[in-house]
């Protein structure tokens, strides 16, 4: 491959990345994963008693929002793992100080870094169309479906590691990196969720013993910085029971319509909240918590990769 | 200053600045507590392989970083190639090579592929690429490496090949931190040869080294460092000289006698030898200066402080 790629980290990340074997074992582990995925939902949705035209269409459904689901739970994991080195690892090798003192600038090495990864993360991806293949095969899904998903995909797996190599240029170790960049992944994954439901029960034991937790108010904009929800918001389907993603798309909604139809709100009006959601006909306007979620995570990806690149500046006032 | 006697060079004449390729004045690095480099005026000429000496945590690493544009001083100035490595870091860089004390390579690229991801970094034009890696693996002897990978060559090889990259840019001055540490006996020999020649070149080499004989036979101008603070610096005869206690003169005469004769300096070593001669009338065979290389310099002034 190439080494004379215009920023030149990339092209000496991917040459390095590709001679290893772990390259390799990764792509394989990724796409075995997807394909079990494939089998186990297709062999479940198969045995029904009726696999009519219908059923057939709606297991193309659940098999595609099944793959997509995993597969992000899949850049989740394997974004850290690839790139908390980045940095860390030049730092670790003593290569840091060679490469600051050539003309390349701070932005450019970071940059090169994320790029690396995206281009590592962007063969994962082209990994996976045959298995996605199988499930446009299937029906109930379009081109432009698989086409939006694995943008949805590829734009997690981007800040994503614009949001590990900035971690990995603050650790002075890989390993310190690693652990870092999976809790912070974590943090990011499940912390607004989280503190959605404990908000949710907090509001359920202050409406008094009769409150049902399913009738309160927790602010729904704790859902939206999150790399989930993207994925969901941009591929569920229609209805509530087409696949997982669409299940988490309609709980999206329904936080959407308790808090005021908005995504906003930080005292929503409790009314809305004492009516049953099912109750109610699905809005049609709910803005897309996918713009959100992806301007929220821009914003925390470029903050962190600047802050990454002023880290590396030199001369410093301590050697990094 | 120190006991022994021998004072660190003057601060630069406003005059001067440009001729030389470094010139700090007052140059200080503060950690918290610690003072890594204090008040240390420094003159390296333009053209001259200059030699950093000092135990570990004498400050020589930390002022090399300076030099690299990689630390920001405390306090005073520091010029590098006629530029503040402060201001114009960038300016800097591209006429300096910097190797620094730890060896660290790509292990996974081969050796042609290192130094093009060098010369990409340095921005020089692609077509240029194929040129430079050849002349430059066979200045370090490396040309039947060209396809080898970094992870397959030699402590010695590694470290000429880091040195090949210092000059992908060509650049005018060369800061190697400790190149001859952990090398054997032979590549050694191998990376002073290298040095002579980018001597010869015209590069102007600034080195650090525990091996205080190869920088003595090597550098024009040395400096010593303790505990961050310079101790004399000069051409390690002058240094000799000024320390006034550093020649032993091993004399064997005619009719097999030998004595031993400390001087002061080269004029009492000429006063000597025609006493001998002339007032003595006996007949010297050997005349032949025992001591007082750069080890006896350094052992004479440091105390062995460490920081």
């Amino acid at each position: 491959m190439s080494i004379g790629l215009s920023n030149p980290v990339v092209g000496r990340e991917v040459t390095e990345r590709l001679r290893g074997l772990r390259a390799f074992v990764v792509i394989a582990a990724f796409v075995l994963v997807l394909t079990l995925t494939l089998f186990l939902v297709y062999e479940a949705m198969s045995s029904q008693a009726s696999f009519d035209l219908a059923t057939r269409t709606r297991v193309g459904r659940t098999v595609y929002e099944a793959v997509l689901l995993i597969m992000t739970l899949l850049v989740l994991f394997f974004v850290p793992g690839l790139t908390a080195g980045a940095i860390a690892g030049e730092r670790e090798r003593q290569t840091l100080s060679t490469l600051q003192v050539t003309l390349l600038r701070p932005r450019s090495i970071i940059a090169g870094k994320i790029l690396a990864a995206l281009a590592y993360l962007g063969l994962l991806l082209v990994a996976s169309l045959p298995v996605l293949a199988v499930a446009y095969a299937l029906g109930g899904i379009r081109l432009v479906d698989i086409g939006s998903g694995l943008l949805a995909v590829a734009f997690v797996a981007l800040v994503l590691a614009a949001m590990v190599v900035a971690i990995s240029t603050f650790a002075k170790r890989v390993q310190t990196a690693t652990i870092l960049a999976y809790g912070f992944v974590t943090l990011l994954t499940i912390a607004g969720p989280l503190a959605y439901g404990i908000a949710t029960i907090f509001d359920a034991r202050s409406e008094g013993a009769e409150a049902r937790p399913d009738e309160t108010i927790a602010p729904a904009f704790l859902l939206t910085p999150n790399p989930l929800t993207l994925v969901v918001d941009v591929a569920g389907g229609a209805t509530a029971d087409a696949g997982p993603l669409s299940a988490m798309q309609d709980g999206l909604g329904e936080a959407w319509y308790r808090n005021d139809q908005s995504w906003f709100a930080l005292f929503p009006d409790t009314r809305l909240g004492d009516i049953a959601f099912d109750d109610r006909e699905r809005p049609d306007s709910r803005p897309p918590a996918w713009v959100l979620s992806s301007l929220s995570l821009t914003a925390l990806a470029v903050a962190m990769s600047w802050g990454a690149a002023r880290r590396l500046r030199a001369p410093a006032e301590v050697e990094r | 200053m120190t006991d022994s006697g021998l004072h660190p060079p003057e601060a630069p004449a406003a005059a001067a600045i440009g001729a030389m390729a470094v010139e700090a004045v007052a140059l200080t690095k503060r950690y918290e507590r610690l003072t890594a480099v204090d008040q240390l005026d420094l003159v390296i000429p333009r053209g001259s392989v200059f030699g950093l000496i000092g135990p570990n945590g004498a400050g020589k690493s930390t002022t090399f970083s300076m030099i690299a544009t990689l630390l920001r001083p405390t306090s005073g100035t520091i010029m590098v190639m006629g530029v503040d490595p402060t201001r114009d870091p960038v300016a800097v860089r591209r006429q300096l090579g910097y190797m620094p004390d730890i060896l660290g390579v790509y292990d996974n690229l081969r050796v042609d592929e290192y130094l093009q991801f060098f010369a990409a970094s340095y921005h020089l034009p692609r077509r240029e690429w194929p040129g430079l890696v050849d002349s430059l693996l066979e200045l370090v002897d490396l040309t039947t490496k060209r396809a080898a990978m970094v992870n397959s060559l030699s402590r010695g090889m590694k470290q000429r090949l880091s040195l090949a990259r210092t000059l992908v840019h060509d650049p005018d001055l060369l800061v190697l931190d400790e190149p001859a540490s952990g090398l054997d006996p032979r590549a050694r020999v191998e990376l002073r040869d290298l040095l002579r020649q980018l001597r010869d070149l015209g590069k102007t080499i600034v080195i650090s080294s525990h091996i205080l004989a190869e920088l003595e036979e090597l550098c024009s101008d040395v400096a010593i460092m303790e505990a961050g603070r310079l101790l004399a610096a000069g051409p390690p005869r002058q240094i000799l000289d000024q320390l006034g206690h550093g020649r032993r003169v091993r004399v064997r005469f005619a009719d097999g006698t030998v004595e031993h004769h400390d001087v002061a300096d080269a004029d009492a070593q000429a006063d000597l030898l025609r006493r001998l001669v002339v007032d003595d009338q006996r007949t010297v065979v050997e005349f032949v200066e025992e001591d007082g290389g750069l080890e006896h310099v350094f052992m004479s002034i440091t105390e062995g402080i460490v920081q």
